[in-house]
C-alpha cells in the first residue's frame, strides 16, 4: 500500500507539468494582456507597452515559463498581476470560502443524496420511488442561477431570514455567525449535486440487488435492513465514492456561478476573473493547486476502495 | 389656550429641528455594492472608474471641479499665470495634513506631480509642455512651461488618472506600477483602512481632515465625512445588488440594468439615482490600413446610422440616454452644433450612393467588439444590422474587452471597433484626439486645430476652436458618436444627503446614514 501511495504521489511532478505547458501555451495564445486590462479602455499604446515591459510579459514565453515553473516548485508561485500581492496569499484568501462551501454542500449531499438513493432503491418502483425521482429529476434540470437568486428573493428579500450574499471571513474574525452567509449558496450548489448522487446510489443499489448473493442472504433468513446495509450498500458504494470524489473537487474549484450570484469570494470566480483580467501567474497557480488536490482526492477515492471492499487491494 | 398652541408649536418645532441636527450626526458603515474590484487605488497610474469612486475619499488633487465642471481649488488656495503663460504659480493651502499626519507641502507637490509627468496614464500630455516643476518656499509651486497650455487646470483637476498628492516619499520611488496599498496616504476626509481580496475595501474617516470652507458644490468646497466607514463590496451580478440593497445586507448598489429602471424608480425600498456625467458610445474608424482608409466610405457609414434604436436597445428608458451629437453634452462650454446634421442621419439610400462613390464592391468589413460590457455588445449588434440593410458586408466579430484592446493595436487586423468614452471636463482628455490612439486620427487640418485649442487662454475661443474641431468629426469622420447615456444606481431610502450627487463618480462626503 505504501509503495502504492508513494507510486501514485510521483505521479503528481509530470501530471504537473503537462497541465501547466498545456495553460502556459492557451493562456498566451489568447490575445488579450493584462496590462491592458490594468489600465482601462483609454490607455495609449505606449502605456500599455510601458507596463508590458515593467511587468516582464515583453520576455519570450519559454523563458517566462521556466522561471515560473522553477519558482513554483520552490512554493513561489510568483505575484498576482492585478492585485500585486503573492498569488499564494491571493489563493489562501479564497480558499477559505471554497473550502467551507464544498464541506457543507458535500455534508447537503450526503444527508439528502445517499439515504434518499437507498430509500427509492428499496422501494424501487413505488409512489415513493416515482416521487423521489422526479425530485431528482427537478433539482438537477433547475439552473443553480435561477435557484439561487429565487431563494435570495424568498429567504434574504421577503422572509429577511439569511443574509442575500457575501462572506464575512470566519477564520479572521472567529465569528462562527459569519457561516450563515453560507447556508443559501450551498444549499444552490448541493441540489443538482444531491440529484445526481440520488441517481447513483439508487442506481448502483439495484444493481446489485440482482446478484445472486443478495437472494441467498435473504434465503438465510437475515434481517432486510443486514441485507440492505451489509450486503448491498456495501457492495453498491465504491461507485457512490467515486462520484462524491469528483464533486467534491469540482465544487472546491468550479463553482463559478454560485460564486456570482452570492458573490461569494472564491475560487472558481477568481478563475473566471483571473482569465478575463489575463492575470496569467494567478491562474498558474490556481491549476498548480487544484492539479494536487485532484491527484490526492483520487489517491484517497482508490485507497479508501481497500477499506470498504476487502476484496481489493494495492500492491 | 393661545399661549399653550404657542408652546406646542414651539416643542414641536425644536423636537424637529434636533431630529434634523440628531440625522446628520456622524456614525455607521455604508456598504457599497460595486461591479468588480478595482486593480488599484493609485489614481496616478489608472484610469479605472471602479478604482476613482473609492479613491476619490481618499486622495485630493490641488483643483478639482465644482457642479459647472469648472476648475476650482482643492488643495490649492489660488494661482498666478504670468502674461505669456508660460509661468504658472500655484499656491497651496497651509495646515492639511496626510493621513499619516505630516503636513503636505510644497515638496510633496512637486514629487506628485513629477511622478504623474513621467509615468502617469494622462500626465504626459500635460508635461510635454511642461520643462520643469518648482517648489517655491514651502506652500508654492512653479510649472514652468515651453509653451502657453491652457487646459492646464482641467488636467490638473481631473483626478481621473490624475495628479492626485502625495507624500514625498511614496512619490520619489514610484513608478509606473501602481504603488501599494500600505502607500495608500492621502489627503482627503477617508483613509485607506484594508483591503480584503475578494471581500471589500474598507475606508475610514479621517478625523483631522482639513476641510475647505466654501460651501459644497459639485466635487468642490466642504467635504464632510459622517460616515465611520465605507466599506466597498464587490457584487458582481446585478440581481444580487438590487436584492441585496432591498434586504438590507448594502446601502447602496451601483450600475443597474436599463431594462429595471422602471420597477426601480416604482419599488418603495431603493431609491433610484441617475448618473449625470455622460459617457458616450463611439465607433473608431481604422485610419491607417484597410477599407476604412477612405473618407468617403467612413462618412457613408456615418450616414447610414440611426443612433435612436442603438441607444434603446443598448440602455433601454429614455431618461438613461440622449440622443445628442455634440461630442461634449448639453449644459457645458463646450456643447456645440458644429456639424451635427451628419449626426443619426439614418439614411441606407444615402449610405449606398456614398459607399458607391468611394469604390466599395461588398469587401468585407470586421467590426470588432466585446460581450465584457452588455451595453458595448447591445449597441453593437443594433449597428451592425443597420450597416447590413444599408450594403455594407460586416463582420461582426466578438471578443473578450482584453482581446479588443490588444488587436485594435494591430492596424491589419480590423476596420472599426466599438467603445465609449467616459465624461471628461475638457475635450483636450478625448483619446480620440491622440495621434497614436488605435484609429490614428493625424491629418494636417486636425493637428493645427489641436495646436491652437491648447495654446489660446481664453475660454470662449477655446470653445469656438472645439466647435471647428467637431466640424472636422463630422467631416473627417475619425469617429462616430451613437449619444450620451447615463448610468445609474440605487440606494437604500435611509442614505440621504446625495443632493446634486453624481456628477461622474458617486461620492459619499456629505452623506449620512439615518
Amino acid at each position: 500500500m505504501l509503495a502504492y501511495t508513494f507510486r501514485r504521489l510521483l505521479t503528481i511532478i509530470p501530471t504537473l507539468l503537462i497541465a501547466s505547458i498545456l495553460i502556459f501555451s492557451f493562456m498566451h495564445l489568447m490575445p488579450g494582456d493584462p496590462a491592458a486590462v490594468m489600465l482601462g479602455t483609454n490607455a495609449t499604446p505606449e502605456q500599455v507597452e510601458k507596463l508590458r515591459v515593467q511587468l516582464g510579459l515583453d520576455r519570450p514565453i519559454y523563458i517566462q515559463f521556466a522561471t515560473w515553473f522553477k519558482d513554483a516548485f520552490r512554493g513561489d508561485l510568483g505575484d498576482s498581476i492585478f492585485f500585486q500581492s503573492p498569488v499564494l496569499s491571493v489563493i489562501q484568501n479564497r480558499a477559505e470560502t471554497s473550502i467551507f462551501v464544498a464541506t457543507f454542500s458535500m455534508l447537503i449531499i450526503l444527508i439528502l443524496g445517499i439515504p434518499i438513493g437507498v430509500i427509492s432503491a428499496v422501494k424501487y418502483n413505488t409512489v415513493l420511488d416515482q416521487l423521489t425521482m422526479g425530485f431528482a429529476m427537478l433539482a438537477a434540470s433547475i439552473p443553480t442561477f435561477w435557484l439561487g437568486l429565487n431563494l435570495m428573493i424568498l429567504f434574504s428579500v421577503n422572509l429577511n431570514w439569511l443574509p442575500s450574499s457575501g462572506f464575512p471571513s470566519v477564520v479572521e474574525s472567529g465569528n462562527l455567525n459569519n457561516l450563515k452567509y453560507l447556508i443559501l449558496p450551498c444549499v444552490t450548489l448541493a441540489a443538482p449535486n444531491s440529484a445526481l448522487i440520488i441517481r447513483l446510489t439508487r442506481s448502483s443499489m439495484l444493481d446489485v440487488m440482482k446478484e445472486e448473493y443478495v437472494k441467498t442472504a435473504r434465503a438465510k433468513g437475515l434481517k432486510e435492513s443486514i441485507v440492505i446495509l451489509k450486503h448491498i450498500f456495501r457492495n453498491a458504494i465504491i461507485s457512490i465514492v467515486s462520484a462524491l470524489g469528483f464533486t467534491f473537487i469540482a465544487l472546491l474549484s468550479g463553482t463559478v456561478v454560485t460564486e456570482t450570484v452570492f458573490s461569494l469570494p472564491g475560487v472558481g470566480r477568481l478563475v473566471v476573473q483571473s482569465v478575463l483580467r489575463r492575470d496569467y501567474p494567478v491562474i498558474q497557480g490556481i491549476i498548480f493547486v487544484v492539479v494536487i488536490l485532484y491527484v490526492f482526492i483520487n489517491l484517497l477515492t482508490d485507497l479508501s476502495y481497500a477499506f470498504l471492499d476487502p476484496r481489493i487491494s494495492y500492491e | 389656550m393661545r399661549k399653550n398652541v404657542t408652546l406646542i408649536l414651539l416643542l414641536a418645532f425644536l423636537l424637529i429641528g434636533s431630529s434634523m441636527v440628531m440625522a446628520q450626526e456622524k456614525g455607521g458603515t455604508l456598504r457599497f455594492a460595486m461591479i468588480d474590484t478595482p486593480p488599484s487605488l493609485d489614481q496616478q497610474v489608472i484610469t479605472s472608474d471602479l478604482a476613482t469612486i473609492i479613491a476619490q475619499h481618499i486622495f485630493e488633487g490641488l483643483y478639482t471641479f465644482n457642479s459647472e465642471y469648472a476648475p476650482v481649488p482643492m488643495l490649492a488656495s489660488g494661482s498666478e499665470v504670468s502674461d505669456d503663460g508660460k509661468l504658472v504659480t500655484i499656491n497651496l493651502r497651509e495646515g492639511v495634513t496626510f493621513h499619516n499626519g505630516k503636513e503636505m507641502t510644497s515638496e510633496d507637490v512637486v514629487a506628485s506631480l513629477e511622478r504623474w509627468g513621467e509615468f502617469g496614464v494622462r500626465g504626459p500630455v500635460l508635461f510635454e509642455y511642461i520643462d520643469k516643476v518648482e517648489a517655491d518656499g514651502k506652500y508654492s509651486v512653479n510649472l514652468y512651461f515651453s509653451e502657453a497650455f491652457s487646459p492646464w487646470k482641467s488636467m490638473l483637476a481631473f483626478i481621473n488618472g490624475g495628479p492626485v498628492i502625495l507624500p514625498k516619499e511614496i512619490m520619489e520611488n514610484a513608478n509606473e506600477q501602481p504603488i501599494s496599498p500600505e502607500e495608500y496616504i492621502g489627503t482627503g476626509p477617508y483613509q485607506f483602512n484594508e483591503w480584503n481580496t475578494g471581500r471589500y475595501i474598507s475606508l475610514t474617516r479621517y478625523d483631522d481632515y482639513a476641510m475647505r470652507e466654501e460651501e459644497s458644490d459639485g466635487f468642490a468646497g466642504q467635504r464632510m465625512a459622517y460616515l465611520d466607514e465605507l466599506r466597498f463590496i464587490p457584487v458582481p451580478e446585478t440581481g444580487t445588488r438590487v436584492n441585496g440593497v432591498k434586504a438590507g445586507d448594502y446601502d447602496y448598489a451601483q450600475r443597474m440594468q436599463g431594462d429595471m429602471y422602471e420597477s426601480l424608480k416604482e419599488d418603495e425600498r431603493v431609491e433610484v439615482l441617475v448618473n449625470q456625467g455622460a459617457q458616450f458610445g463611439e465607433l473608431f474608424f481604422n485610419q491607417k490600413e484597410g477599407l476604412m482608409t477612405n473618407t468617403k466610405l467612413r462618412q457613408a457609414v456615418l450616414a447610414a446610422l440611426d443612433m435612436e434604436p442603438v441607444l434603446q436597445a443598448a440602455h433601454g428608458h429614455p431618461d438613461l440616454w440622449d440622443q445628442n451629437g455634440s461630442i461634449m453634452p448639453e449644459g457645458t462650454i463646450w456643447y456645440s452644433e458644429a456639424g451635427i446634421d451628419k449626426y443619426s442621419q439614418g439614411d441606407p439610400e444615402l449610405a449606398k450612393k456614398l459607399a458607391q462613390e468611394a469604390g466599395y464592391n461588398n469587401e468585407r468589413i470586421r467590426f470588432m467588439t466585446t460581450t465584457s460590457y452588455q451595453t458595448m455588445y447591445d449597441s453593437c449588434v443594433v449597428i451592425a444590422q443597420q450597416l447590413s440593410e444599408a450594403g455594407f458586408n460586416i463582420d461582426l466579430q466578438i471578443y473578450d474587452w482584453a482581446t479588443v484592446a490588444t488587436r485594435r493595436n494591430d492596424p491589419e487586423v480590423w476596420d472599426f471597433f466599438y467603445t465609449w468614452h467616459g465624461f471628461v471636463p475638457d475635450p483636450i482628455l478625448y483619446t480620440f484626439l491622440s495621434p497614436t490612439y488605435p484609429g490614428w486620427w493625424d491629418t494636417p487640418e486636425k493637428r493645427d486645430l489641436v495646436g491652437q485649442f491648447t495654446k489660446t487662454m481664453d475660454q470662449q475661443q477655446r470653445a469656438e476652436i472645439w466647435s471647428q474641431l467637431q466640424e472636422q468629426i463630422y467631416t473627417h469622420v475619425p469617429i462616430a458618436k451613437t449619444g450620451d447615456t447615463y448610468t445609474y444606481d440605487i440606494t437604500s431610502p435611509n442614505v440621504k444627503g446625495f443632493g446634486q450627487t453624481s456628477l461622474i463618480w458617486p461620492k459619499f462626503w456629505n452623506v449620512w446614514i439615518e
